[in-house]
Protein backbone atom coordinates (compact mmCIF):
# COMPACT_ATOMS: atom_id res chain seq x y z
CA UNK A 1 0.00 0.00 0.00
CA UNK A 2 2.62 2.45 0.78
CA UNK A 3 4.68 2.93 -2.19
CA UNK A 4 5.56 6.15 -1.59
CA UNK A 5 8.74 8.06 -1.15
CA UNK A 6 9.59 10.01 1.89
CA UNK A 7 11.76 12.47 0.31
CA UNK A 8 13.65 15.70 2.13
CA UNK A 9 13.01 17.07 5.53
CA UNK A 10 10.35 19.68 5.19
CA UNK A 11 9.28 20.74 8.92
CA UNK A 12 12.18 21.07 11.62
CA UNK A 13 11.48 22.13 14.99
CA UNK A 14 14.13 21.92 17.63
CA UNK A 15 14.05 21.93 21.36
CA UNK A 16 10.85 24.74 21.37
CA UNK A 17 9.10 25.67 24.38
CA UNK A 18 5.92 27.38 25.01
CA UNK A 19 4.17 28.36 28.10
CA UNK A 20 0.84 29.78 28.67
CA UNK A 21 0.25 32.67 31.13
CA UNK A 22 4.06 32.32 32.87
CA UNK A 23 2.89 29.29 34.04
CA UNK A 24 1.45 26.36 31.88
CA UNK A 25 4.29 24.89 30.20
CA UNK A 26 2.16 23.71 27.01
CA UNK A 27 5.08 22.53 25.27
CA UNK A 28 8.81 21.73 26.85
CA UNK A 29 11.59 21.48 24.50
CA UNK A 30 9.90 19.73 21.82
CA UNK A 31 11.97 18.72 19.23
CA UNK A 32 10.63 16.94 15.25
CA UNK A 33 11.12 16.53 11.96
CA UNK A 34 9.16 15.80 9.55
CA UNK A 35 10.05 14.34 5.92
CA UNK A 36 7.68 15.27 2.16
CA UNK A 37 5.09 13.34 1.88
CA UNK A 38 5.29 12.04 5.65
CA UNK A 39 2.06 10.97 7.31
CA UNK A 40 2.64 12.10 11.34
CA UNK A 41 0.11 11.19 13.91
CA UNK A 42 0.12 13.05 16.82
CA UNK A 43 -1.62 11.41 19.85
CA UNK A 44 -1.95 11.74 24.11
CA UNK A 45 -4.00 12.75 26.50
CA UNK A 46 -6.27 16.16 26.92
CA UNK A 47 -4.05 19.12 27.43
CA UNK A 48 -0.34 17.36 27.17
CA UNK A 49 0.45 20.14 24.20
CA UNK A 50 -0.50 18.17 21.09
CA UNK A 51 -2.79 21.75 19.96
CA UNK A 52 -0.21 23.81 21.26
CA UNK A 53 2.46 22.58 18.86
CA UNK A 54 0.39 21.87 15.47
CA UNK A 55 -0.66 25.75 16.02
CA UNK A 56 3.10 27.05 16.31
CA UNK A 57 4.23 25.26 13.30
CA UNK A 58 1.67 27.68 11.00
CA UNK A 59 2.38 30.70 13.62
CA UNK A 60 -0.75 30.89 15.25
CA UNK A 61 1.64 30.65 18.60
CA UNK A 62 4.50 32.31 19.39
CA UNK A 63 7.31 30.07 20.73
CA UNK A 64 9.28 31.59 22.96
CA UNK A 65 12.51 29.20 22.95
CA UNK A 66 13.97 27.04 20.34
CA UNK A 67 13.50 27.22 16.84
CA UNK A 68 11.04 26.15 13.60
CA UNK A 69 11.91 26.00 10.31
CA UNK A 70 9.59 24.61 7.23
CA UNK A 71 10.36 24.45 3.82
CA UNK A 72 13.88 25.89 4.45
CA UNK A 73 12.05 28.87 5.62
CA UNK A 74 12.73 30.00 9.60
CA UNK A 75 9.55 30.99 11.23
CA UNK A 76 10.83 34.22 12.90
CA UNK A 77 10.18 37.63 13.32
CA UNK A 78 10.06 38.53 9.66
CA UNK A 79 7.02 39.42 7.96
CA UNK A 80 7.53 37.83 4.66
CA UNK A 81 8.87 34.29 6.05
CA UNK A 82 6.10 33.57 8.08
CA UNK A 83 3.60 35.39 5.42
CA UNK A 84 5.54 32.42 3.32
CA UNK A 85 4.97 29.87 5.82
CA UNK A 86 0.83 30.64 6.45
CA UNK A 87 0.68 30.26 2.88
CA UNK A 88 2.50 26.94 2.26
CA UNK A 89 0.67 25.16 5.69
CA UNK A 90 -2.92 24.12 5.36
CA UNK A 91 -4.77 23.50 8.67
CA UNK A 92 -8.05 21.96 9.46
CA UNK A 93 -9.67 22.95 12.70
CA UNK A 94 -11.86 20.77 15.16
CA UNK A 95 -14.61 23.69 14.63
CA UNK A 96 -14.21 23.85 10.73
CA UNK A 97 -14.17 27.46 11.05
CA UNK A 98 -15.56 28.12 7.92
CA UNK A 99 -16.53 31.65 6.92
CA UNK A 100 -20.84 31.61 8.01
CA UNK A 101 -21.17 34.52 5.97
CA UNK A 102 -19.87 33.30 3.04
CA UNK A 103 -20.84 30.73 0.34
CA UNK A 104 -19.16 26.95 0.13
CA UNK A 105 -17.38 28.94 -3.22
CA UNK A 106 -16.18 32.41 -1.41
CA UNK A 107 -15.14 30.21 1.62
CA UNK A 108 -12.72 27.94 -0.63
CA UNK A 109 -11.60 31.13 -3.19
CA UNK A 110 -10.74 34.19 -0.79
CA UNK A 111 -7.49 32.07 0.06
CA UNK A 112 -6.27 31.71 -4.06
CA UNK A 113 -7.78 35.40 -4.43
CA UNK A 114 -6.98 38.12 -2.25
CA UNK A 115 -3.69 36.30 -0.87
CA UNK A 116 -2.07 34.68 -4.14
CA UNK A 117 -4.04 36.94 -6.03
CA UNK A 118 -5.25 34.87 -8.85
CA UNK A 119 -7.00 35.13 -11.59
CA UNK A 120 -11.23 34.32 -10.81
CA UNK A 121 -11.72 32.29 -13.70
CA UNK A 122 -8.57 29.67 -12.24
CA UNK A 123 -9.72 30.18 -8.89
CA UNK A 124 -13.45 28.86 -10.44
CA UNK A 125 -12.04 26.11 -11.63
CA UNK A 126 -10.01 25.29 -9.30
CA UNK A 127 -12.33 25.47 -6.68
CA UNK A 128 -14.95 22.85 -8.64
CA UNK A 129 -11.79 20.41 -8.91
CA UNK A 130 -11.56 20.89 -4.83
CA UNK A 131 -15.11 20.31 -4.48
CA UNK A 132 -15.12 17.17 -6.40
CA UNK A 133 -12.08 15.90 -4.89
CA UNK A 134 -14.18 16.27 -1.33
CA UNK A 135 -17.21 15.16 -2.89
CA UNK A 136 -19.28 18.27 -2.04
CA UNK A 137 -19.95 19.28 -5.85
CA UNK A 138 -23.90 19.95 -5.65
CA UNK A 139 -23.35 22.62 -2.61
CA UNK A 140 -20.98 24.78 -4.04
CA UNK A 141 -24.01 28.10 -3.16
CA UNK A 142 -24.91 26.93 -0.25
CA UNK A 143 -23.95 28.44 3.09
CA UNK A 144 -21.82 26.47 5.91
CA UNK A 145 -25.17 26.25 8.07
CA UNK A 146 -26.78 24.39 5.56
CA UNK A 147 -24.54 21.74 5.43
CA UNK A 148 -24.08 19.03 8.28
CA UNK A 149 -20.58 18.80 10.01
CA UNK A 150 -18.89 16.02 8.13
CA UNK A 151 -19.29 18.22 4.63
CA UNK A 152 -18.49 21.11 6.48
CA UNK A 153 -15.02 19.44 7.56
CA UNK A 154 -14.61 18.46 3.93
CA UNK A 155 -15.09 22.06 2.53
CA UNK A 156 -12.40 23.25 5.57
CA UNK A 157 -10.38 20.80 3.42
CA UNK A 158 -10.84 22.10 0.54
CA UNK A 159 -10.42 25.82 1.43
CA UNK A 160 -6.42 24.66 2.96
CA UNK A 161 -6.39 22.55 -0.01
CA UNK A 162 -7.29 25.66 -2.33
CA UNK A 163 -4.11 27.33 -1.33
CA UNK A 164 -1.84 24.63 -2.83
CA UNK A 165 -0.05 24.07 0.42
CA UNK A 166 2.88 21.80 0.83
CA UNK A 167 1.43 20.72 4.75
CA UNK A 168 -1.41 19.89 5.91
CA UNK A 169 -2.39 20.03 10.13
CA UNK A 170 -4.87 18.76 11.23
CA UNK A 171 -6.37 19.28 14.76
CA UNK A 172 -8.78 16.48 15.77
CA UNK A 173 -10.65 16.72 12.72
CA UNK A 174 -13.55 14.19 13.01
CA UNK A 175 -13.88 14.41 16.90
CA UNK A 176 -16.81 17.18 16.83
CA UNK A 177 -18.58 15.10 14.38
CA UNK A 178 -21.34 12.85 14.69
CA UNK A 179 -19.98 8.94 14.28
CA UNK A 180 -21.44 8.41 11.25
CA UNK A 181 -19.71 11.43 9.12
CA UNK A 182 -16.14 10.73 10.74
CA UNK A 183 -15.68 7.93 7.95
CA UNK A 184 -16.14 10.45 5.01
CA UNK A 185 -14.11 13.12 6.28
CA UNK A 186 -11.29 10.19 6.81
CA UNK A 187 -11.59 9.14 3.33
CA UNK A 188 -10.64 12.49 1.95
CA UNK A 189 -7.73 12.20 4.19
CA UNK A 190 -6.24 8.63 3.66
CA UNK A 191 -6.62 9.90 -0.39
CA UNK A 192 -4.68 13.25 0.59
CA UNK A 193 -1.80 10.98 2.57
CA UNK A 194 -2.06 8.77 -0.88
CA UNK A 195 -1.44 11.46 -3.10
CA UNK A 196 1.47 12.43 -1.22
CA UNK A 197 0.28 15.05 0.69
CA UNK A 198 2.44 16.18 4.03
CA UNK A 199 0.57 15.38 6.68
CA UNK A 200 0.96 16.17 10.56
CA UNK A 201 -2.51 14.61 12.24
CA UNK A 202 -3.50 14.71 15.52
CA UNK A 203 -6.39 12.32 15.84
CA UNK A 204 -7.47 9.62 17.99
CA UNK A 205 -8.97 7.61 14.77
CA UNK A 206 -6.40 4.54 15.39
CA UNK A 207 -7.86 2.85 12.22
CA UNK A 208 -6.70 5.85 10.21
CA UNK A 209 -3.54 5.99 11.80
CA UNK A 210 -2.89 2.37 11.08
CA UNK A 211 -3.90 2.94 7.37
CA UNK A 212 -2.01 5.65 6.46
CA UNK A 213 0.29 6.74 9.44
CA UNK A 214 4.09 6.43 8.86
CA UNK A 215 5.08 7.81 12.31
CA UNK A 216 3.36 8.36 15.44
CA UNK A 217 4.25 10.76 18.28
CA UNK A 218 2.98 10.28 21.41
CA UNK A 219 3.05 13.30 23.60
CA UNK A 220 2.22 13.78 27.05
CA UNK A 221 2.87 17.10 29.76
CA UNK A 222 4.40 19.23 26.91
CA UNK A 223 6.82 16.11 25.78
CA UNK A 224 7.54 14.16 23.08
CA UNK A 225 6.96 10.77 24.87
CA UNK A 226 7.62 8.67 22.15
CA UNK A 227 8.43 8.39 18.47
CA UNK A 228 8.10 5.03 16.47
CA UNK A 229 6.76 3.96 13.04
CA UNK A 230 3.19 2.82 12.96
CA UNK A 231 3.55 -1.18 13.45
CA UNK A 232 6.04 -0.96 16.11
CA UNK A 233 4.08 1.77 18.36
CA UNK A 234 0.64 -0.78 18.07
CA UNK A 235 2.85 -4.04 18.46
CA UNK A 236 5.38 -2.72 21.25
CA UNK A 237 4.92 0.55 22.68
CA UNK A 238 7.93 0.82 24.46
CA UNK A 239 7.26 3.45 27.32
CA UNK A 240 4.77 2.72 29.91
CA UNK A 241 2.94 5.53 29.75
CA UNK A 242 2.00 4.73 25.92
CA UNK A 243 0.72 1.54 27.22
CA UNK A 244 -1.64 2.79 29.58
CA UNK A 245 -2.59 5.56 27.13
CA UNK A 246 -3.14 2.68 23.89
CA UNK A 247 -4.87 0.52 26.08
CA UNK A 248 -7.22 3.82 27.61
CA UNK A 249 -8.35 4.34 23.94
CA UNK A 250 -8.01 0.94 22.17
CA UNK A 251 -10.53 -0.47 24.92
CA UNK A 252 -12.93 3.19 24.54
CA UNK A 253 -13.58 1.62 21.17
CA UNK A 254 -11.07 4.23 19.46
CA UNK A 255 -9.70 1.99 16.74
CA UNK A 256 -13.24 2.23 14.42
CA UNK B 1 -60.47 39.10 46.92
CA UNK B 2 -59.09 42.78 46.85
CA UNK B 3 -60.26 44.82 43.96
CA UNK B 4 -56.65 44.04 42.07
CA UNK B 5 -57.29 40.68 42.06
CA UNK B 6 -60.53 40.64 40.93
CA UNK B 7 -59.72 42.41 37.99
CA UNK B 8 -56.99 40.26 37.28
CA UNK B 9 -59.27 37.15 37.76
CA UNK B 10 -61.47 38.76 35.14
CA UNK B 11 -58.85 39.63 32.92
CA UNK B 12 -57.76 36.35 32.78
CA UNK B 13 -60.94 35.14 31.96
CA UNK B 14 -61.08 37.50 29.35
CA UNK B 15 -58.15 36.55 27.69
CA UNK B 16 -59.17 32.94 27.76
CA UNK B 17 -62.48 33.84 26.06
CA UNK B 18 -60.31 35.91 23.56
CA UNK B 19 -58.75 32.45 22.97
CA UNK B 20 -61.69 30.48 22.27
CA UNK B 21 -62.93 33.16 19.59
CA UNK B 22 -59.84 32.70 17.82
CA UNK B 23 -59.15 35.79 16.92
CA UNK B 24 -57.44 34.06 13.32
CA UNK B 25 -56.17 37.45 12.10
CA UNK B 26 -53.58 38.61 14.65
CA UNK B 27 -53.28 42.22 12.75
CA UNK B 28 -57.23 42.95 13.65
CA UNK B 29 -56.56 41.89 16.97
CA UNK B 30 -53.80 44.47 17.33
CA UNK B 31 -55.44 47.11 15.44
CA UNK B 32 -58.34 46.48 17.62
CA UNK B 33 -56.03 46.61 20.99
CA UNK B 34 -54.30 49.77 19.04
CA UNK B 35 -57.34 51.53 18.97
CA UNK B 36 -58.73 51.03 21.80
CA UNK B 37 -55.84 52.18 23.85
CA UNK B 38 -55.39 55.43 21.58
CA UNK B 39 -59.09 56.23 21.77
CA UNK B 40 -58.49 56.66 26.21
CA UNK B 41 -55.27 58.23 25.34
CA UNK B 42 -57.04 61.02 23.22
CA UNK B 43 -59.53 61.20 25.63
CA UNK B 44 -57.71 62.02 28.63
CA UNK B 45 -55.75 64.39 26.74
CA UNK B 46 -58.75 65.95 25.26
CA UNK B 47 -59.92 66.52 28.73
CA UNK B 48 -56.76 67.92 30.39
CA UNK B 49 -56.74 70.59 27.21
CA UNK B 50 -60.46 71.22 27.79
CA UNK B 51 -59.33 72.07 31.63
CA UNK B 52 -56.63 74.90 29.97
CA UNK B 53 -58.96 76.34 27.70
CA UNK B 54 -56.49 76.26 24.64
CA UNK B 55 -58.05 77.39 21.62
CA UNK B 56 -56.95 75.28 19.09
CA UNK B 57 -56.35 76.67 15.38
CA UNK B 58 -54.77 73.77 13.23
CA UNK B 59 -56.26 75.97 9.95
CA UNK B 60 -53.22 78.63 10.62
CA UNK B 61 -50.75 75.64 10.93
CA UNK B 62 -50.52 75.30 6.67
CA UNK B 63 -48.48 78.54 6.64
CA UNK B 64 -45.72 76.91 8.71
CA UNK B 65 -45.52 73.60 6.39
CA UNK B 66 -46.16 75.51 3.41
CA UNK B 67 -45.54 78.34 1.50
CA UNK B 68 -47.95 79.65 -1.61
CA UNK B 69 -46.03 82.41 -3.66
CA UNK B 70 -45.91 83.45 -7.05
CA UNK B 71 -43.57 80.59 -7.94
CA UNK B 72 -45.69 78.13 -6.98
CA UNK B 73 -45.71 75.70 -3.60
CA UNK B 74 -42.39 76.34 -1.63
CA UNK B 75 -41.52 74.62 1.78
CA UNK B 76 -42.57 76.49 4.68
CA UNK B 77 -40.40 77.23 7.55
CA UNK B 78 -40.68 73.69 9.04
CA UNK B 79 -40.72 71.93 6.02
CA UNK B 80 -36.96 74.00 5.28
CA UNK B 81 -36.43 72.68 8.69
CA UNK B 82 -36.74 69.35 8.43
CA UNK B 83 -34.51 69.55 5.42
CA UNK B 84 -32.21 70.88 7.59
CA UNK B 85 -32.37 68.23 9.81
CA UNK B 86 -32.08 65.59 7.60
CA UNK B 87 -28.88 67.43 6.00
CA UNK B 88 -27.01 67.80 9.70
CA UNK B 89 -28.18 64.17 10.93
CA UNK B 90 -27.35 62.18 7.75
CA UNK B 91 -23.56 63.56 7.23
CA UNK B 92 -23.31 63.30 10.82
CA UNK B 93 -24.56 60.11 10.67
CA UNK B 94 -21.83 59.22 7.93
CA UNK B 95 -18.75 61.17 9.88
CA UNK B 96 -19.84 59.36 13.21
CA UNK B 97 -19.63 55.92 12.06
CA UNK B 98 -16.29 56.61 10.18
CA UNK B 99 -15.55 57.88 13.02
CA UNK B 100 -16.65 55.47 15.81
CA UNK B 101 -15.25 52.64 13.35
CA UNK B 102 -11.47 54.05 13.35
CA UNK B 103 -11.51 54.06 17.00
CA UNK B 104 -12.92 50.95 17.60
CA UNK B 105 -10.13 49.68 15.68
CA UNK B 106 -7.66 52.05 17.56
CA UNK B 107 -8.94 50.69 20.89
CA UNK B 108 -8.28 46.67 18.99
CA UNK B 109 -5.16 47.44 17.87
CA UNK B 110 -2.27 46.49 19.75
CA UNK B 111 -0.84 50.38 19.71
CA UNK B 112 -0.33 51.55 23.29
CA UNK B 113 -0.60 55.45 21.89
CA UNK B 114 -3.64 54.48 19.38
CA UNK B 115 -5.42 52.32 22.41
CA UNK B 116 -4.94 55.38 24.75
CA UNK B 117 -5.97 58.10 22.08
CA UNK B 118 -9.43 56.49 21.77
CA UNK B 119 -10.01 55.22 25.72
CA UNK B 120 -9.52 59.40 26.16
CA UNK B 121 -12.27 59.66 23.47
CA UNK B 122 -14.78 57.41 24.80
CA UNK B 123 -14.53 58.41 28.32
CA UNK B 124 -14.02 62.13 27.29
CA UNK B 125 -17.57 62.06 25.32
CA UNK B 126 -19.35 59.72 27.55
CA UNK B 127 -19.20 61.72 30.53
CA UNK B 128 -19.97 64.67 29.67
CA UNK B 129 -23.08 66.19 28.08
CA UNK B 130 -24.14 66.88 24.57
CA UNK B 131 -25.05 70.35 25.21
CA UNK B 132 -21.61 71.17 26.42
CA UNK B 133 -19.66 69.39 23.82
CA UNK B 134 -21.53 71.53 21.31
CA UNK B 135 -20.61 75.12 22.90
CA UNK B 136 -17.05 73.74 23.57
CA UNK B 137 -16.87 73.16 20.35
CA UNK B 138 -18.49 76.23 18.93
CA UNK B 139 -17.52 78.84 21.23
CA UNK B 140 -14.21 77.77 21.81
CA UNK B 141 -13.30 75.40 19.06
CA UNK B 142 -14.63 76.96 15.77
CA UNK B 143 -12.68 80.18 16.36
CA UNK B 144 -9.47 78.60 16.37
CA UNK B 145 -10.41 76.10 13.64
CA UNK B 146 -11.89 78.74 12.23
CA UNK B 147 -14.62 76.46 11.10
CA UNK B 148 -18.19 78.15 10.43
CA UNK B 149 -21.82 77.30 13.16
CA UNK B 150 -22.90 74.61 10.81
CA UNK B 151 -19.54 72.64 10.79
CA UNK B 152 -19.62 73.41 14.57
CA UNK B 153 -22.52 71.55 14.49
CA UNK B 154 -21.93 68.66 12.62
CA UNK B 155 -18.72 68.17 14.02
CA UNK B 156 -20.12 67.83 17.76
CA UNK B 157 -22.73 65.28 16.72
CA UNK B 158 -20.03 62.91 14.85
CA UNK B 159 -17.74 63.09 17.86
CA UNK B 160 -20.87 62.66 19.79
CA UNK B 161 -22.55 60.15 18.43
CA UNK B 162 -19.29 58.37 17.15
CA UNK B 163 -18.28 57.63 20.65
CA UNK B 164 -21.31 55.20 20.91
CA UNK B 165 -20.81 53.77 17.57
CA UNK B 166 -17.03 52.66 18.38
CA UNK B 167 -18.45 51.10 21.57
CA UNK B 168 -20.97 49.27 19.64
CA UNK B 169 -18.97 48.45 16.92
CA UNK B 170 -16.41 47.02 18.68
CA UNK B 171 -18.75 44.84 20.61
CA UNK B 172 -19.31 43.64 17.26
CA UNK B 173 -16.01 42.78 16.22
CA UNK B 174 -15.29 40.94 20.04
CA UNK B 175 -18.54 38.66 19.43
CA UNK B 176 -16.62 37.06 16.52
CA UNK B 177 -15.21 33.87 17.68
CA UNK B 178 -11.42 33.55 17.60
CA UNK B 179 -11.59 30.75 15.64
CA UNK B 180 -12.70 32.77 12.45
CA UNK B 181 -9.51 34.86 13.39
CA UNK B 182 -7.51 31.66 13.29
CA UNK B 183 -8.89 30.34 10.07
CA UNK B 184 -7.88 33.39 8.34
CA UNK B 185 -4.58 33.51 9.42
CA UNK B 186 -3.99 30.09 8.63
CA UNK B 187 -4.90 30.75 4.44
CA UNK B 188 -2.96 33.49 4.60
CA UNK B 189 -4.81 36.63 4.56
CA UNK B 190 -3.70 39.30 6.23
CA UNK B 191 -4.47 41.79 9.15
CA UNK B 192 -6.48 44.12 7.04
CA UNK B 193 -7.89 41.56 4.66
CA UNK B 194 -9.33 39.37 7.62
CA UNK B 195 -11.27 42.44 9.05
CA UNK B 196 -12.52 43.33 5.66
CA UNK B 197 -13.61 39.76 4.22
CA UNK B 198 -13.98 37.98 7.84
CA UNK B 199 -14.47 39.72 10.81
CA UNK B 200 -16.60 43.28 9.65
CA UNK B 201 -19.23 41.72 7.38
CA UNK B 202 -20.00 39.39 10.24
CA UNK B 203 -19.70 41.61 12.83
CA UNK B 204 -21.92 44.39 11.07
CA UNK B 205 -24.44 41.85 10.43
CA UNK B 206 -24.31 41.48 14.45
CA UNK B 207 -24.58 44.78 15.70
CA UNK B 208 -26.90 46.79 12.66
CA UNK B 209 -30.14 46.62 15.17
CA UNK B 210 -27.99 48.49 17.79
CA UNK B 211 -26.64 51.03 14.97
CA UNK B 212 -29.90 51.84 13.61
CA UNK B 213 -31.01 52.86 17.44
CA UNK B 214 -27.77 55.16 17.32
CA UNK B 215 -28.91 56.34 13.80
CA UNK B 216 -32.24 57.04 15.45
CA UNK B 217 -30.79 58.45 19.05
CA UNK B 218 -28.41 61.03 16.28
CA UNK B 219 -31.97 61.83 14.71
CA UNK B 220 -33.19 63.16 17.97
CA UNK B 221 -29.88 64.84 19.27
CA UNK B 222 -29.66 67.19 16.42
CA UNK B 223 -32.48 68.96 17.68
CA UNK B 224 -29.95 70.10 20.34
CA UNK B 225 -27.75 71.97 17.94
CA UNK B 226 -30.84 74.94 17.48
CA UNK B 227 -29.33 75.98 20.72
CA UNK B 228 -26.11 77.39 18.47
CA UNK B 229 -29.18 79.09 15.98
CA UNK B 230 -28.72 76.47 13.35
CA UNK B 231 -32.09 76.66 11.28
CA UNK B 232 -33.20 73.10 11.51
CA UNK B 233 -36.80 72.02 12.63
CA UNK B 234 -36.25 72.41 16.34
CA UNK B 235 -35.38 75.90 15.84
CA UNK B 236 -37.56 76.40 13.41
CA UNK B 237 -40.80 75.38 15.72
CA UNK B 238 -39.78 77.72 18.47
CA UNK B 239 -39.47 80.81 15.72
CA UNK B 240 -42.81 79.99 14.66
CA UNK B 241 -44.31 79.69 17.98
CA UNK B 242 -42.74 82.84 19.23
CA UNK B 243 -44.66 84.72 16.31
CA UNK B 244 -47.62 82.88 16.16
CA UNK B 245 -48.46 81.35 19.63
CA UNK B 246 -49.54 77.84 17.97
CA UNK B 247 -47.82 76.30 20.90
CA UNK B 248 -49.88 72.92 20.95
CA UNK B 249 -49.98 72.80 17.09
CA UNK B 250 -46.54 73.25 16.21
CA UNK B 251 -45.24 71.37 18.88
CA UNK B 252 -47.59 67.94 18.05
CA UNK B 253 -46.59 68.74 14.10
CA UNK B 254 -42.63 69.11 14.87
CA UNK B 255 -43.02 65.99 17.40
CA UNK B 256 -45.04 64.40 14.39
CA UNK B 257 -42.12 65.03 11.68
CA UNK B 258 -39.62 63.33 13.85
CA UNK B 259 -41.56 60.62 14.72
CA UNK B 260 -42.15 60.00 11.08
CA UNK B 261 -38.52 60.58 10.05
CA UNK B 262 -37.26 57.62 12.85
CA UNK B 263 -40.36 55.18 11.58
CA UNK B 264 -38.91 55.58 8.28
CA UNK B 265 -35.41 55.03 9.14
CA UNK B 266 -36.66 51.97 11.65
CA UNK B 267 -38.49 50.54 8.23
CA UNK B 268 -35.44 50.87 5.88
CA UNK B 269 -33.20 49.23 8.18
CA UNK B 270 -35.83 46.75 8.85
CA UNK B 271 -35.99 45.46 5.10
CA UNK B 272 -32.14 46.27 5.16
CA UNK B 273 -31.59 44.02 7.59
CA UNK B 274 -34.32 41.22 6.29
CA UNK B 275 -32.49 41.21 3.50
CA UNK B 276 -29.16 40.48 4.54
CA UNK B 277 -30.93 37.67 6.68
CA UNK B 278 -32.18 35.90 3.21
CA UNK B 279 -28.65 36.12 1.43
CA UNK B 280 -27.21 34.73 4.16
CA UNK B 281 -26.51 33.66 8.15
N1 LIG C 1 -4.55 30.13 24.78
C1 LIG C 1 -4.21 29.47 25.89
N2 LIG C 1 -4.12 30.14 27.05
C2 LIG C 1 -3.77 29.50 28.18
N3 LIG C 1 -3.51 28.19 28.25
C3 LIG C 1 -3.59 27.47 27.13
C4 LIG C 1 -3.96 28.07 25.89
N4 LIG C 1 -3.97 27.11 24.94
C5 LIG C 1 -3.63 25.97 25.56
N5 LIG C 1 -3.40 26.17 26.87
C6 LIG C 1 -2.97 25.16 27.84
O1 LIG C 1 -1.85 24.51 27.31
C7 LIG C 1 -1.89 23.12 27.58
C8 LIG C 1 -1.82 22.35 26.29
O2 LIG C 1 -3.01 22.60 25.56
P1 LIG C 1 -3.32 21.95 24.16
O3 LIG C 1 -4.56 22.56 23.68
O4 LIG C 1 -2.13 22.05 23.29
O5 LIG C 1 -3.58 20.45 24.52
P2 LIG C 1 -4.12 19.27 23.63
O6 LIG C 1 -3.16 18.18 23.74
O7 LIG C 1 -4.46 19.77 22.30
O8 LIG C 1 -5.43 18.85 24.40
P3 LIG C 1 -6.85 18.38 23.83
O9 LIG C 1 -6.72 16.92 23.54
O10 LIG C 1 -7.78 18.62 24.96
O11 LIG C 1 -7.15 19.20 22.63
C9 LIG C 1 -3.17 22.88 28.36
O12 LIG C 1 -2.85 22.86 29.73
C10 LIG C 1 -3.99 24.07 28.04
O13 LIG C 1 -4.85 24.38 29.12
MG1 LIG D 1 -6.28 20.08 21.19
Amino acid sequence: MKEKIIGETIIEVDSVSKTFDRRIKALRDVSLKVKQKEVVVIIGPSGSGKSTLLRCLNGLEETERGSIIIDDTPLDEHHKNRLKIRTEVGMVFQNFNLFPHMTVRDNIRTGPRFVRKEAIDEVDIRTEDLLEKVGITDKIDSFPRQLSGGQQQRVAIARALAMNPLIMLFDEPTSALDPEMVGEVLEVMKTLAHEGMTMVVVTHEMGFAREVGDRIIFMDEGKIVEESSVEDFFENPEKERTKLFLSKILDNGGCE
Amino acid sequence: MTFVQGLLAGVDELRHKAHLFKIRNPFIYESIKFLFFSFFIILFVARGLNGLNYRWQWYRMSDYIYEITENGISAGPLLSGLRLTLFVSAVSLILSVVIGFVSALFRLSESVTAVIVSRVYLEAVRNTPLLIQLFLIYFVVSPILGIGRMLSAILALSLFEGAYTSEIIRSGIISIEKGQWEAAHSIGLSRVQTYRRVILPQAFRQVLPMLASQAISLVKDSALVSTIAIYELTMHGQVAISESFLTFEIWFTVAAIYLIINSCLSLIIHIFERRMNKVSI
